[in-house]
């Protein structure tokens, strides 16, 4: 018995050290606390290409041939138009077409920069559709509730069966000599 | 078990604040979608109103003002509220299948405005299930005595 647990013991230990030693080794990619250009605020980067002539045809709002064949090897949908952020130089947004009713189809998807010899392609995260166009889908002010109740509607429906079932489960226990 | 000592300052002090808990938590059940709040929060404020009374008065009071049959009956009524909602707005969205995508359902003639008014139902809904089911907890664990 003793000896068993010994051996458990030094498994334990050494589990520990290389479960700790890859989350020093993982810890270099995790965004910063308070980034706001983190992955899951902002965007995440798909893929970089190397830069010729390709920003001046972005800014011409033309879509460069190596990015659309790049993008369209990998799978990822064909962006529409190409429009220059308002705010930085080096900038763009990449435009695509969804598929709902009662909604514009084009919807912002793709973020374009410069970085030294590198034209970097992101990917807009779902919270930039969520904060930018959400009042103007919902008729709501509220963030937060139309988040709850509108764009998580089926995890709040879930929410509130755990509620009930809960409750459920409390009459069952406590209330077993008596008729439900 | 022994009388239980009556305290009038108790007592009416209560007596006057559940009436305005309970309007504080339909207030915050129907202005969930414009400021902060919502159906869970005004549910548990709703509650907590019982609770006073329970603690003020006496638990049989209470229960004969809030009786087990309704009880059980509220708290499956918001959850059927909320998936009737969503059922309601697969009838409306013809052969679209947008289940809980309150548009489709005809309150207005706008989409958005739709979206809203189905999320203030839902919200009922949700404040429904949670007051009761939040009551009936707190009147099972209480009445264990007896």
């Amino acid at each position: 018995m003793g000896k068993e647990i010994k051996k458990f013991r030094i498994i334990t230990i050494c589990l520990i050290i290389i479960i700790c030693t890859l989350f020093i080794y993982i810890a270099d990619d995790i965004p910063n606390f308070g980034d706001p250009n983190a992955p899951p605020i902002k965007f995440v980067e798909i893929l970089r290409v190397e830069l010729n002539q390709e920003s001046d045809l972005l800014d011409q709002n033309k879509i460069p041939y190596q990015l659309l064949s790049e993008l369209t090897n990998r799978g990822f949908p064909i962006p529409v138009r190409i429009e220059k952020s308002s705010e930085y130089k080096d900038e763009w947004n990449g435009f695509i077409i969804k598929e709902e009713p009662h909604y514009e189809k084009e919807e912002k998807y793709y973020f374009i920069k410069k970085e030294d010899s590198f034209l970097k392609v992101y990917r807009y995260a779902f919270v930039v559709r969520w904060i930018e166009k959400g009042l103007k889908e919902t008729a709501v002010p509220n963030m937060v509730t139309y988040g709850l109740a509108d764009y998580r509607g089926y995890d709040t429906l879930g929410e509130t069966t755990v509620i009930f079932t809960a409750g459920v489960s409390v009459i069952l226990l406590l209330r077993r000599k008596s008729r439900l | 078990m022994k009388e239980k000592e009556r305290d009038v300052i108790v007592e009416t002090v209560s007596r006057v604040m559940i009436p305005f808990i309970q309007l504080f938590a339909l207030y915050v059940i129907i202005h969930g979608s414009g400021g902060p709040g919502g159906g869970f929060q005004g549910g548990v404020v709703f509650a907590s109103s019982f609770i006073l009374f329970v603690i003020a008065f006496d638990i049989l009071g209470g229960r004969k003002r809030f009786p087990e049959s309704i009880n059980t009956t509220l708290s499956s009524i918001g959850l059927y509220i909320y998936a009737g909602i969503g059922l309601l707005a697969i009838i409306f969205s013809r052969g679209m299948a947008q289940y809980l995508n309150y548009g489709f359902i005809p309150f207005t003639s706008h989409f958005q405005e739709n979206r809203a008014l189905g999320m203030d139902f839902v919200e009922m809904g949700i404040g429904i299930t949670v007051m009761a089911i939040i009551a009936s907890i707190f009147f099972d664990l209480a009445q264990k005595n007896e």
